[in-house]
């Protein structure tokens, strides 16, 4: 099981570092989205009810984090679709491998490269003068939780792709991402949402998974908000995955 | 002249084919403004809150940026489009024709200030039905046309782009300039809010002047020296990327 | 005047490191008015280069060109005028319906809008897609895909065709209406200049043929006095049994130059003398053991021009693809 979701995932990682023009989007949009944000609602720090932070970077990373690998789960998941397309995938399927590593290679490659993406952002947030509230013990707490996530999305993206099988489907669901993170408190405080984003964020994984990102570096080690992010990233996930392996067996099952 | 006006049209209409016989690949992009819309405001209204901002309503501070939003995603659109034409040898045919190739290009650019269009009315169709006021029809019909001069400008530098990568690849670096000349002006907040650095981009980028004279139009009413400024800066844009598109063009198979 | 004419034409890529490669290597063409000239050479031996060159798409690196009269350089809108061209894949726009594609074109070579219809209707006609002319093109097959793409090139009424490799994909039915089409449009009058990686396809269509292989012509002739040139047939020899084969080489040497077999035969030898060399070579095989599954004679075909001057064969030579052209700096 392992070796070969090993020797898989491996793969996924080298196609994606071999087309670097797939992969810097997934950094660059973010990024883009992070500078705008900060530079353009600066002033908004000062509302009433927004909390005490040392500044709106602090507060912004953690969602340009979210954002980055939940590009990171549509790209897995196109890349899925088109293993899909040009047949890679039936090569797969005949070969003596377990079925699992062809799902757990690509989402475990997903996380990998999550890693990389939390590592960049906070790269950026310190050269452009963020604080880490919880010092290097809380770098390694964020790193674990975009890994995570970045699993999580991976899942549901590699689910979709089993399920459309075709990679202009998978883009296609790319304003659903960008739904789904405006219904969260990723952005900003959920206090300060409108109806009825406020309602949805308090429901919406996405939510606790950014306030468990943002906690240690914008506030401070709150055992409770932290926890609460990996719970939710982990049932992501673990929900994600099993959806996944299921449809690959329900595929398989169609196709005999 | 009248030649060279039917090849235009002709190739402005083919260009409405991929929305009009595809509908559903066109959905994405006619929503993703809105969407925008939808969820900036959702999410940020309580921004408007500040001083400065000249309404409560933040709804109402970004339509225009969401205009011009779906324009330039309209614009890197037809990049990537014709990106697609040029892989598959379709671009070439265009080429052999005696048309000349400006003709060829004003036809590409065309069809995008026609097609982005279809976002602009349905976003402007939310945005009255949330309660953002009518700008009156004056101010709405030199809003729509910035907003398809933006498209244009953008389709040129889609066209530079495509030209010079000729592979649909490139459209991250289409998208990432039409994204980045629509946000980093005073998308967000006015002048006076945004971060030292951002106010420095936000004074040198043109946009700047086309969203805040579309905005004067949105929350009380357009000056002529809004009109003349944005119209400037749409025309600059405008003669900017077209210049580069039309040297692109000349310098194809050296 | 001929109707196309090179001088020296010379296409240079610009590599990323050393050299660059010269995709055409000074080519000396000369085509006649009326005439169809086939361009013969394997995968990248330069023929696309060539041809993008002539009808403007690329602009040559050194020497000179002239289509219809005009230099393809300096004059290229005229040459546009006066040339219809199918590139290699049929550039078509998939959504588009057949009819609205010919009336697309129409419009660009500046046909007057009360012509177009008529125009685009005969030409549906005759390349036989009258039925399918308001069918969208994604639904055609490649050979329609094909026709359309030749009614497209020949809407404005051109004094010179090029044809890309017209017939590479199609099936046998599809390759023989394509034939057809181009025997009738040399009728008529038009030159047409052919470029093709089959042999058959020159020989068949061609007035005369140009042998390209690594940017240069290495034979140019009518079909049939190439072939002369080569003279004698072969003969190509099938083993039953691999291991006889250095004894069949040794027999054969003896009658004829042995030359490298095709992937259809183990042996090939040169036959002087016809086929009436062929029993003392029987003969021979018989007495030294060699079983032989076939035997068979072949008349000299462009494919022996090809050999004689280049020391491979055409077919199935497998020469790297042409570079991509380079994107303009």
């Amino acid at each position: 099981m392992t070796r070969a979701s090993l020797a898989l995932m491996r793969r996924a990682l080298r196609n994606a570092f071999r087309r670097p023009q797939f992969l810097a989007p997934l950094v660059v949009f973010p990024t883009l989205f992070l500078a705008v944000n900060t530079g353009g609602l600066e002033a908004t720090t000062a509302l009433p009810g927004f909390p005490e932070v040392e500044s709106f970077l602090d507060f912004q990373l953690a969602s340009a984090i979210v954002q980055s690998t939940m590009l990171g789960g549509v790209s897995a998941g196109i890349a899925m679709a088109l293993d899909i397309e040009a047949g890679f995938f039936d090569r797969l399927v005949v070969s003596p491998i377990p079925r699992t590593a062809i799902v757990m290679g690509r989402i475990g490659a997903a996380g990998v490269l999550g890693s990389l993406q939390v590592l960049w952002f906070l790269a950026i947030g310190f050269i452009f003068g963020a604080q880490m509230a919880t010092g290097p013990g809380g770098v390694l707490v964020v790193v674990a939780l975009g890994v995570v996530a970045a699993v999580a999305f991976g899942a549901f993206g590699v689910l979709i792709a089993l399920r459309a099988r075709s990679a202009s489907t998978v883009q296609g669901i790319f304003p659903l991402v960008i739904v789904a993170l405006f219904l969260s408190s990723a952005f900003f405080p959920i206090e300060l949402l409108s109806w009825p984003a406020d309602v949805i964020a308090e429901y919406n994984p996405i939510s606790y998974l950014a306030e468990g990102l943002r906690e240690p570096i914008a506030f401070g080690w709150d055992a409770k908000i932290i926890l609460e992010g990996f719970v939710a990233g982990l049932a992501m996930a673990g929900i994600g995955i099993a959806l996944a392996i299921s449809a690959l067996r329900g595929r398989l099952q169609a196709a005999r | 002249m009248t030649a060279e006006l039917r090849v235009t049209w002709a190739l402005m209409r083919r260009g409405l084919n991929e929305v009009l016989r595809v509908p559903g690949a066109s959905i994405p992009g006619i929503l993703a403004p809105t969407i925008f819309l939808l969820g900036l405001s959702a999410v940020f209204s309580e921004a408007a809150q500040l001083p400065g901002y000249g309404t409560t309503d933040f709804t109402q501070f970004i339509v225009p940026v969401s205009l011009l939003q779906g324009a330039g995603f309209t614009g890197a659109a037809t990049g990537v489009n014709l990106a697609r034409d040029i892989e598959r040898g379709w671009f070439d045919r265009l080429l052999l024709a005696p048309a000349p190739r400006s003709v060829v290009l004003l036809g590409i650019v065309g069809s995008a200030a026609l097609r982005c269009l279809l976002p602009v009315t349905f976003l402007l169709l939310v945005a009255f039905a949330l309660g953002v006021p009518w700008p009156g029809v004056g101010d709405l019909v030199v809003c729509i046309l910035l907003v398809m001069g933006f498209a244009s400008a953008m389709a040129c530098w889609g066209t530079v782009i495509a030209l010079r990568f000729q592979t649909q690849q490139a459209a991250p670096l289409m998208q990432a300039v039409a994204f980045s000349a629509v946000l980093f002006t005073t998308a967000y907040a006015p002048m006076e809010l945004l971060a030292d650095w951002l106010q420095v981009i936000a004074t040198i980028n043109p946009t700047t002047l086309v969203i805040d004279a579309m905005r004067d139009g949105f929350i009380t009413t357009m000056s002529w020296y809004d009109i003349w400024t944005a119209v400037l800066a749409i025309a600059g844009m405008m003669i900017f990327f077209g210049l580069l598109a039309v040297r692109g063009m000349r310098r194809l198979g050296r | 005047m001929p109707a196309i004419e090179t001088i020296d034409l010379q296409r240079e890529y610009p590599a990323r490191r050393g050299a660059g490669l010269r995709a055409v290597d000074g080519i000396d063409l000369a085509v006649e008015p009326g005439e169809v000239y086939g361009f013969l050479g394997p995968n990248g031996a330069g023929k696309t280069t060539t041809v993008r060159m002539l009808v403007t798409l690329l602009r040559p690196t050194g020497g000179r060109a002239t289509v219809a009269g005009f230099d393809v350089a300096t004059e290229p809108a005229e040459v546009r005028k006066r040339i219809g061209v199918a590139l290699q894949a049929a550039a078509l726009d998939l959504l588009m319906t057949g009819r609205e594609m010919l009336e697309l074109a129409a419009t660009l070579h500046g046909i007057a809008p009360e012509s177009v219809v008529d125009r685009g209707g005969d030409l549906l006609e005759r390349v036989g897609l009258s039925a399918a002319a308001d069918r969208r093109v994604g639904t055609y097959s490649g050979g329609m895909q094909r026709r359309l793409d030749l009614a497209m090139a020949l809407i404005h009424e051109p004094e010179v065709l090029f044809l890309d490799e017209p017939t590479t994909g199609l099936d046998p039915t599809s390759r023989l209406t394509l034939w057809d089409e181009v025997r009738r449009l040399r009728d008529e009058g038009t030159t047409v200049f052919l470029t093709t990686q089959y042999l058959e396809e020159a020989d068949q269509l061609a007035d005369r043929v140009g042998i390209i292989a690594s940017g240069k012509i290495v034979a140019e002739g009518t079909p049939a006095s190439l072939k002369a040139e080569v003279g004698a047939p072969h003969l190509d020899v099938t083993l039953v049994d691999e291991s006889h084969r250095d004894a069949a080489r040794e027999v054969l040497a003896r009658f004829g130059d042995g030359r490298p077999p095709t992937s259809d035969c183990d042996l090939s030898v040169a036959l002087p003398d016809g086929s009436a060399g062929l029993a003392p070579i029987v003969r021979a095989l018989d007495d030294a053991g060699v079983q032989v599954a076939t035997l068979d004679v072949k008349e000299p075909s462009l494919d022996d021009v090809f050999l004689n001057k280049t020391g491979e064969h055409l077919e199935g030579a497998d020469a790297a693809p042409e570079p991509e052209p380079e994107p303009a700096a």
